[in-house]
């Protein structure tokens, strides 16, 4: 497992052209006993969730298979209906009528796992194309925008590639050019390195964090705790409801929830985790080499 | 690999350049008017335009080659049915099968033009992006529209097909041997158990594909895209003079092709 | 044919080329190395390196042009060696791909079907593979391949290739996409083979898990075989891997800044807690 970066880096690159947030402090998205469950399936895939994310926030959302957290994806992108929320807002778009998730698929771009299913064209460019092309732009503007995404996310030596002759890291971020490419507001991203190598991941774990800036919200759903350390908050599901929404060193200090969550630890904190039931505690939880030395040197 | 017959090959020539859908409508035109007549000197005349076509396209040789042929056998079979079973006076007889001059006449004329219809065909798909040929005929069934058939919708799949078919032929290799190093075999047995052995090639597959469509769709959704609404093109289809030169020589040609 | 659990693998000189556009390209190029009976052994090298041709050469899906593969000692041709080919398993990348079948046993089954076994022996042997995998037959025996998880239905691939009982186990990385908790599971899985005396190659990105399971590495660079042994830890054994961009396995790391022999570093995280209570 690759060790996070010292810190978010930016390469400089162009805002994402995010525009006016309506008041500073409203959040962007605004989500109250939000639930779902899928047609035939006897338990509900969300109960009663709630989480709110504001401008320029990184959320990280965490929880094991079958916790809800592809399907808080889904609808928060506006891409199925809700069964039932007391809210439901995303960008000020109501999730809960057919108008609302049209207009919150606008606003809210999402990344999925599967890099593969996830370019329909023929090759990179006229792929990152694609959004811009269903709302109808003026061909120059796709042209500069096309541009300036492929720049974005170094794809420019790749833009009349074929799609089967890319990477797994150059299929998803071709993927998330093509989702960025049309202007957003929030980026959820479902799980974006599972299915990727460790070079795969590290690329596109870096071009997420070039998105910082710009005042974009990002929600990062993802399994893997390292993914989890530069996020502003972070919450965990279980069984379709927020179980922790807070900061990522109070997870980080909670074995116990770590371990119930099953979540997928560097080695450096499996073993940490594994040092406290045998009867010692090391705090906050290391995810590094480095870290791990620090905090036991401190202990002796 | 994809199949060679609709194989693009990049370019920048005169014929690249001209619109997917003037292309398309001159080698229309040129297929039709190739079965009007029966004529050795018509027949030339197209094969002439053809080759005109091919050299100005700048497309080499081997690549021309590959898509005629997967379809010499066809020729070779038209052929011979031709040379064998055609109506004339036989100059020489085996058996069942009557050797006549008019049979063998038509036997070559047959094959010839199918050569030809190969030939103008091909300079279409080799000098025309697959994208901009479904567009370009989303384009020119426009009016199919008003009988409410989703002309631009069947345009994008068959981008998105034949985006995904080398894909498929990974995932088929892959499928395929790791059935074999399970002890499957598809080489030995006769038609029926040769197709029963496919069943754990083609199961996956199919489960595959429509996982992929599921997933494909939900991505496509958000990015906002939705049947029935027009889009636009990052490389949009624009028509010019050149065009309208092709198309009147277009019609110069299939004028002299009838009256020779 | 030996009697061990484990089946020997020996490879010389063994050379393949793939013909792509009437260029062949090289895959593999005089490779050299030997497992020895209920070893284990991490492939490691980057992608394209030629960890998967190399596994489905070992297989028999591709003959090498050049060089030997010895099972057990015997070269291709030699007597019995299609039998000892077939104590050979390969499970292959994202090996859900494979299955097809209407219910998880009748998709283990195929392979031991495949090899002519009686009934009886193939209803036996898919059990134990099944129980082996954490799927117990009578919970998961009759369920539909499709309906299960991701990380079940790559237990199930797994199972499919286990109940053909091989002597020599190869894995073409068996944890990649997989969840957490699968990982974890897989790991126990493959660690409960070894202690059987099972045979095992595994091609794997993931240095760690190559620690904990294996005891020998063969690390490959474009084709050629650029070390090959067990795990070295002096100066030549650390620029080698640094050379392939493979990090050391962070608990050996570990053990050498806290001043111990990194050779004796533990191999997994329990093992090291246990340690350093």
């Amino acid at each position: 497992m690759t060790s996070p970066s010292a810190g978010p880096s930016d390469p400089g690159a162009a805002s994402v052209d995010a525009p006016q947030a309506p008041e500073p402090r409203a959040p962007l998205l605004d989500v109250r006993g939000l639930s779902y469950r899928y047609p035939g399936a006897q338990v509900e895939a969300l109960a009663g969730l709630d989480l709110a994310v504001s401008s320029g926030e990184f959320v990280a959302v965490v929880g094991a298979n079958g916790s809800g957290k592809s399907t808080l994806a889904r609808l928060l992108g506006g891409l199925e209906r809700p069964a039932g929320a007391t809210l439901a807002l995303a960008c000020g778009h109501d999730l809960l009528t057919e108008d609302g998730r049209m207009a919150a698929r606008r606003d809210v771009g999402v990344l999925f796992q599967n890099p593969e299913n996830q370019l329909v064209a023929e090759c990179v460019e006229d792929d990152v194309a694609f959004g811009l092309e269903n709302l109808a732009w003026a061909p120059e503007a796709i042209g500069a925008r096309v541009d300036e995404m492929l720049e974005r996310f170094w794809l420019t030596e790749l833009r009349r590639r074929e799609p089967h002759l890319l990477s797994g890291g150059q299929k998803q971020r071709t993927a998330l050019a093509g989702v960025l490419a049309v202007p957003r507001r929030v980026l959820v991203l479902d799980e974006p390195t599972a299915m990727l190598d460790p070079a795969g991941r590290s690329e596109v774990l870096e071009a997420v964090r070039g998105l910082r800036a710009g005042g974009l919200a990002v929600v990062y759903v993802t399994q893997e705790m390292d993914e989890v350390v530069g996020a502003d908050r972070v919450v965990a599901l279980e069984a379709g409801a927020v179980v922790y929404a807070g900061s990522v060193g109070g997870l980080f200090g909670d074995g116990d929830l770590l371990r119930r969550l099953g979540l997928g630890l560097p080695v450096a904190g499996e073993l940490a985790l594994e040092l406290a039931a045998a009867g010692r505690f090391l705090s906050p939880l290391p995810l590094t080499l480095e870290e791990l030395l620090a905090v036991l040197g401190e202990q002796t | 690999m994809r199949p060679a017959i609709a194989q693009y090959y990049p370019g920048e020539s005169v014929i690249h350049r001209l619109d997917a859908r003037a292309k398309f409508v001159a080698v229309t035109a040129l297929t039709i008017a190739l079965f009007v007549r029966d004529s050795f000197a018509g027949l030339a005349v197209f094969a002439a335009a053809g080759v005109v076509a091919y050299v100005l396209s700048g497309v080499p040789a081997a690549w021309f080659w590959r898509a005629f042929r997967p379809l010499l056998w066809l020729v070779g079979l038209t052929f011979l049915a031709q040379v064998l079973f055609a109506p004339g006076e036989p100059f020489f007889s085996f058996w069942i099968f009557h050797f006549s001059w008019a049979g063998l006449e038509f036997a070559a004329f047959l094959s010839l033009r199918l050569l030809v219809l190969v030939l103008i065909g091909s300079v279409l798909t080799l000098t025309t992006p697959p994208l901009a040929l479904t567009d370009g005929l989303a384009w020119l069934g426009r009016p199919l529209r008003r009988l409410h058939v989703p002309t631009d919708e069947l345009a994008l799949m068959v981008t998105i097909a034949l985006r995904f078919i080398p894909t498929l032929l990974v995932e088929l290799d892959q499928i395929m041997r790791a059935q074999r190093a399970r002890g499957a075999d598809f080489g030995s047995g006769g038609p029926l158990k040769r197709a029963r052995a496919l069943v754990p090639v083609l199961t996956p597959l199919f489960v595959l594909s429509f996982r992929r469509a599921d997933e494909l769709a939900l991505a496509m959704e958000a990015r906002c895209y939705r049947p029935g609404v027009v889009r636009t093109r990052l490389h949009p289809l624009e028509a010019g003079a050149a065009d309208a030169v092709l198309l009147v020589l277009t019609v110069a040609v299939i004028v002299a092709g009838l009256l020779v | 044919m030996s009697d061990a659990r484990g089946m020997a693998l020996a490879c010389r000189e063994v050379d393949f080329s793939y013909e792509e556009a009437r260029a062949p390209i090289p895959a593999l190029r005089g490779l050299t190395f030997e497992v020895g009976s209920g070893q284990s052994l991490a492939l490691l090298g980057a992608s394209g390196s030629g960890k998967s041709t190399l596994l489905q050469v070992i297989k028999g899906l591709d003959p090498p042009e050049a060089g030997d593969v010895l099972l057990d000692g015997s070269p291709a041709g030699a007597a019995g060696y299609a039998e000892l080919r077939r104590q050979v398993g390969l499970v292959f990348q994202t090996p859900e791909l494979q299955l097809f079948a209407a219910s998880a046993r009748e998709d283990v089954a195929f392979g031991p079907r495949r090899l002519g076994w009686p009934e009886a022996d193939v209803a036996a042997a898919v059990d134990e593979a099944l129980e082996l995998v954490g799927l117990p037959p009578d919970r998961f025996g009759g369920r539909h391949p499709y309906a299960l998880s991701g990380g079940e239905q790559r237990r199930l691939a797994l199972a499919g290739v286990l109940a053909m009982r091989p002597r020599l186990l190869l894995l073409d990385e068996p944890f990649v996409s997989l969840d957490p908790a699968t990982r974890r599971e897989l790991a126990k899985i493959l660690s409960r083979l070894r202690a059987d005396g099972v045979t095992l190659v595994l091609a794997t990105h993931d240095v760690d898990l190559a620690w904990a399971l294996c005891d020998q590495l063969l690390v490959l660079d474009a084709g050629r075989a650029a070390a090959a042994g067990p795990w070295d830890f002096g100066e030549s054994g650390r620029e080698l891997l640094a050379a392939s961009r493979l990090r050391e396995p962070f608990l050996v790391e570990l053990w050498r800044r806290l001043g111990r022999d990194p050779s004796a570093a533990p191999r997994t995280a329990a093992a090291a807690a246990v340690a350093l209570r």
